[in-house]
């Protein structure tokens, strides 16, 4: 980690705004419960373990700021390599923009400022010579609400590989949109039909298109943020299953509002609070045995 | 039954689920049979092994509580999927307890008891043998959720409780005519009602099995693929 990634932690635990999102006087003084008595703590200290044997991002006292608003503070996790790492928490609680600050998504939005450290596979995605586009192309996503191309389904796939050159010619292009149909479970329905709107097909065919066109450019990690809430159950599954499938070459982030489709799909669990990353761990213990108490409130639907 | 969901992760979760209580149940079995014989060859040897064994049996029932914990969690069953995975459990309850049942019949050769008399041993003899195919039907019954099977490993345990009846009935007649062996009689008793209850637990198994089967069969639709149904035909 380079020098000034140090310095701009130092920075942030000092900052006069690292403690702006709680709300003053009162909530210190009465302490009602356990839970709120522990998000007090300035420094709040994520339960479990946070890093992974085999890493290939390493985020390090990552903080977003939206203008005044301290959105993510001092958050540290790693996203390992075939794994499926899902980020739930209630609205507000930062896991989209944390997500989006994988793959640099926040640079977009005027007054967003993000300190700290995110190393991709040995380089902190923040340096000069980051090319976004290329960051992009490594670090694919999928959004809530799929959104094909107004084009056909074929040049929806072939437009990444296009612009990033990965095709010589018409043959290898055919060749990266078949592929990344199949892999999306896609082709058997479109095989016949790969000239029509991409728009034509279903949600959660549209959903399916949007997945191969992100792995069409040959990406290492996927973020999902909420690719299923506009989908039916049977297209829910559908996807779910197709994201147990690429987590064998991807890995992939989800933020989902259904921490039932956190249980389903996920190796790991990340559960935000108010900004604060406050437990992570495999899914299969944070389901079942949560250690902190905002987790277990939260997935036992006792919050707030 | 158990397969066939769009999730495969899920197909392999509920299957993995089944083997091991299928497991679990052919190592208790073997706890039965060789329990049975420890006590009829009155062999020592073979009582501490299922004493040992009975180790084993106690960690596939922790193991596969936290496996079924985490089943509920991750995938949240429902419907014959729900009644399927909460009939494990109470199976595998069952199975907990029959290796109970082994170990208490084990444990009489190893402690101070005596042997028994040579009708006593006949009459162990048989109902274990009846108690060891009554449990491995039941078991088969659960390894194909086969409802049918069920119900024949209900109506059999009834064979066994009478058989039980009977040999109680003997040894206390043996026990009036010699009081002075009071204590091997008693020691028996327990023996045969240890194997008595391992009948029961066999057939309380049979009934969760059923529990799993019952409601499916009834379904409108049961049997009928989905592109071929249409509604008047569901209904009729």
């Amino acid at each position: 980690m380079s020098s000034t990634t140090v310095e701009q932690k130092r920075d942030t635990a000092t900052s006069p705004d690292a403690g702006l999102n709680l709300k003053p006087s009162g909530r210190r003084a009465t302490a009602g419960s356990d839970a709120e008595s522990l998000t007090l703590k300035g420094d709040m200290q994520t339960v479990g373990t946070v890093t992974v044997e085999n890493p290939l991002f390493q985020c390090k006292d990552v903080n977003v700021y939206y203008g005044e608003k301290h959105a993510i503070k001092r958050v540290s996790i790693d996203i390992g390599r075939g794994e499926v790492l899902a980020m739930i928490g209630p609205s507000g609680c930062g896991k989209s923009t944390f997500l989006r600050c994988l793959n640099r998504m926040n640079d977009t939005i005027p007054g967003a400022r993000v300190t700290g450290s995110i190393v991709l596979d040995g380089q902190d995605i923040h340096d000069k010579r980051q090319d976004v586009v290329q960051l992009r192309a490594r670090v694919g996503m999928v959004f809530q609400k799929p959104n094909p191309f107004p084009k056909s389904i074929y040049e929806n796939v072939a437009y990444g590989p296009r612009i990033h050159g990965l095709a010589a010619d018409r043959i290898e292009l055919d060749e990266i949109v078949h592929t990344s149909l199949r892999r999306a479970g896609l082709w058997e329905e479109v095989k016949d039909r790969l000239n029509q709107p991409g728009t034509s097909l279903s949600g959660g065919q549209q959903q399916r298109l949007c997945i191969a066109r992100t792995i069409a450019v040959n990406p290492e990690v996927i973020l999902m943020d909420e690719p299923c809430s506009a989908l039916d159950p049977i297209a829910t599954a559908k996807i779910e299953d197709l994201i147990d499938e690429l987590r064998a070459t991807y890995a992939i982030v989800i933020v989902t509002h259904s921490m039932q489709q956190a249980a389903r799909v996920s190796q790991r669990t990340a559960y935000f609070h108010l900004g604060d990353l406050i437990e992570v761990g495999e899914t299969d213990r944070i389901f079942t045995n949560p250690r902190h108490k905002l987790t277990e409130d939260y997935i036992t639907g006792r919050f707030g | 039954m158990i397969e066939g969901h769009t999730s495969r992760a899920f197909d392999g979760a509920l299957a993995a689920l089944h083997m091991r209580v299928i497991e679990m149940g052919g190592l208790v079995v073997d706890q039965v049979r060789e329990a049975a014989v420890a006590y009829t060859e009155w062999d020592s040897k073979c009582a501490e092994r299922v004493v040992e064994r009975e180790r084993t049996v106690n960690a596939y029932d922790r193991s596969i509580d936290a496996e079924q914990l985490t089943l509920i969690a991750r995938r949240q069953p429902m419907a014959n999927d729900l009644r399927a995975v909460i009939a494990m459990s109470k199976a595998v309850g069952e199975l907990e307890r029959v290796g109970d049942e082994s170990k208490k019949i084990a444990r009489t050769v190893i402690g101070r008891g005596s042997r028994p008399g040579s009708a006593t041993t006949r009459d162990a003899r048989h109902l274990g043998r009846l108690a060891v195919s009554l449990l491995r039907l039941a078991l088969d019954a659960l390894d194909r959720i086969d409802p049918a099977l069920a119900t024949e490993v209900i109506a059999r345990d009834k064979e066994l409780d009478a058989e039980y009846a009977a040999g109680m009935r003997r040894l206390l007649t043996r026990a009036m005519e010699d009081p002075r062996h009071f204590d091997v009689t008693l020691e028996a008793a327990f023996v045969l009602k240890s194997l008595e209850r391992i009948g029961d637990h066999a057939r309380n198994l049979a009934r969760h099995v059923q529990s799993i089967g019952r409601d499916a069969s009834t379904f409108p639709a049961a049997g009928l693929s989905t592109s071929s149904v249409t509604p008047q035909e569901s209904h009729s």
